[in-house]
């Protein structure tokens, strides 16, 4: 099953983020490109929140409470109601491999470069049919 | 499904360069990307100059922007008014803006050090800076309650310019003491002073490395000089690290003197170090021109050093000589001249070891050594700096002849030069009534079976004779 959209045709992008400087940047680059933003603060919230709204894309960093972020890949990918989320793992920690082993659709260091990040969750939203990818990142 | 690994963009630099090789090369290739860095000083000290050979060095115009911020000191428009007089200096860079400037006083003014942090985020929301150069960051200080305040502002500061790809500069007039009192040093990567010692009628300009988190940076004092180019650095010379073997060549260089050749069992080993010591008048220019032209006949490339003899004395020197100093410059023949009056250590040290790369150089002569005393602020450094330097010639195999006028208020420089050579010369003038006699002697030569009498010098139409 994949993700889908809400009423409105926006993509509902879910950060996993503390920092609240990165999320204050976060919302406002994904905002004015056109996505529908929300946010968690740890692991567990996120994959509550995931289960019940099915965003088309979690932006997670690994180092959050609860339920770190490659765990909560595990679990994303490991549910089917949940499969289709396309995971962006972005993380001040470098690791592209156990990113990979937790089944990652795409890997990226922190700090924050929008057009870096935007870009890659373009990409990944490309890769399915159901997505509404906003005109603004275009 | 195999992941999808974002590589940095061309954009994203390890280092920033600061637009100056030789300043790149002492911090390590650069600042470290997405760093926060403090450039200090006090005023006039060239920090701001730096700041600005940094941007527009790095500014690109299809690029993200650099923004460059004033404060409360120097109002925007002065500063943008003195940039241009810099050769570095891009109006397109400006009028594009790739080089964005911006001024934050009034709002410091209005609302205090509450201004900075959200006044950053938009131009980070709004402009997407490259990098961002905030000037004067110390003036700061003077719209802040209380140094906790300061430092609750601060961790607002790196926090968020922590979170975003970006590589921050904050310019102060902070002065040693505040180095561990003031928070922006707690949360700085790097940490670059520079300052000015005032040497007789001049100054020098130094300038060093405080702290570069991940960066193997030399450390030390540092000498350089403002120019219309920017700063031009002189990094502190050190010695060299010697490769545990490197090839012993038994090889002997001719002096370009047969009867000195003679005294040294054939000449001067590849890499070794003559020091000729003598009375004024005694020979030694000559002798050491000797040497380089001697090299130039072998297809050497010569360089000689000298602080008394301007180039127009010099090339009658060279000429009495029987040399046609053009052949000698095409053959390889390079000089360099400082003014006694005007000399800077570092400065003439990075320009003989420039042009001894850029030029292949095989042969040195520097004359005289002893007027390199009356320049340096600390004869320590000076030692230091000799001896790197012999260290240096030998592991390029560079044959060297270094003068030293020794006489009455000369100075002590014989025991730590001496130590450093291979070969010692001691030319010495003997008057008998009203006959002056010049005499060569060789007092020292390493791993050499060399002849210890005094012999006769003569200086003839072609040149040095030793009988």
């Amino acid at each position: 099953m994949g993700a889908g959209g809400r009423g409105d045709g926006l993509a509902r992008v879910l950060f996993v983020e503390r920092d609240p400087h990165l999320r204050a940047l976060e919302a406002h680059f994904f905002g004015e490109a056109g996505y529908a933003v929300e946010f968690a603060a740890d692991g567990q919230a996120a994959l509550e929140r995931a289960r019940a709204s099915l965003p088309d894309v979690v932006i997670t960093e690994i180092l959050v409470a609860k339920l770190d972020g490659l765990a909560l890949c595990r679990q994303l990918k490991a549910d089917e109601k949940t499969r289709g989320i396309a995971v962006v793992v972005f993380s001040i920690l470098a690791s592209s491999a156990r990113a990979n082993e937790a089944g990652a659709d795409a890997f990226l260091m922190k700090p924050l470069a929008e057009q870096r990040l935007l870009g890659t969750v373009r990409k990944l939203l490309e890769k399915r049919p159901a997505a509404k990818i906003p005109e603004q990142s275009l | 499904m195999s992941i999808v690994e974002v590589p940095n963009e061309p954009d994203t630099l390890t280092r920033i360069t600061t637009g100056n090789a030789q300043l790149d090369a002492i911090l390590g290739g650069g600042f470290p990307a997405n760093s926060i860095n403090i450039l200090m000083g006090e005023p006039g000290s060239g920090k701001t100059i730096l700041a600005e050979h940094l941007i527009f060095a790095n500014a690109r115009i299809a690029g993200r922007p650099i923004v460059y911020l004033t404060t409360l000191s120097e109002p925007l428009e002065k500063i943008v008014r003195y940039l241009q007089s810099f050769d570095f200096f891009d109006e397109d860079r400006l009028a594009t803006g790739a080089i964005i400037y911006e001024s934050l006083g009034a709002d410091l003014e209005a609302n205090g050090i509450a201004a900075l942090v959200p006044r950053l985020e938009e131009i980070i929301k709004t402009r997407s800076p490259r990098i961002v150069v905030i000037d004067s960051f110390k003036a700061i200080h003077d719209v802040s309650p209380s140094l906790p305040d300061m430092r609750r502002m601060l961790y607002q500061l790196s926090g968020l310019l922590t979170a975003y790809e970006t590589t921050a500069f904050l310019i102060g007039e902070y002065s040693d003491d505040q180095v561990s009192v003031f928070p922006e040093f707690a949360v700085a990567d790097g940490m670059v002073e520079l300052a000015r010692k005032k040497l007789g009628t001049r100054d020098e300009r130094y300038l060093r490395v405080l702290k570069l988190r991940g960066s193997n940076y030399q450390e030390g004092l540092h000498a350089f000089r403002i120019t219309t180019d920017g700063l031009d650095v002189f990094p502190r010379l050190t010695s060299p690290v010697l490769p545990l073997s490197y090839p012993f060549n038994e090889a002997r260089l001719s002096t370009g003197i047969a009867g000195l050749d003679k005294m040294l069992d054939g000449g001067l080993w590849a890499g070794g170090a003559i020091l000729l010591e003598g009375e004024s008048g005694a020979g030694k220019t000559t002798l050491a021109l000797q040497f380089i032209l001697e090299g130039l006949q072998r297809g050497e490339p010569g360089l000689y050093v000298n602080f008394q003899e301007n180039p127009i004395q010099l090339a009658r020197t060279i000429q009495s000589l029987g040399i046609d100093l053009e052949d000698a410059k095409r053959k390889g023949l390079h000089f360099l001249y400082a003014s006694p009056v005007e000399l800077q250590i570092d400065s003439i040290l990075v320009t003989l070891f420039r042009t001894i790369e850029e030029q292949k150089v095989k042969r040195v002569a520097v004359d005289a050594i002893g007027d390199l005393v009356g320049a340096a602020t600390d004869l320590t450094r000076l030692y230091n700096y000799l001896y790197a330097l012999v260290q240096h010639f030998v592991v390029r195999r560079i044959a060297s002849v270094m003068t030293l006028e020794t006489g009455p208020g000369r100075g002590p420089m014989i025991g730590p030069v001496s130590v450093q050579s291979d070969v010692i010369v001691r030319l010495q003038l003997e008057r008998h009534g009203n006959t002056t006699r010049r005499t060569l002697q060789v007092v020292k030569a390493r791993g050499t079976n060399h002849d210890l009498d005094v012999k006769d010098l003569r200086i003839t139409s072609s040149g040095i004779e030793v009988t």
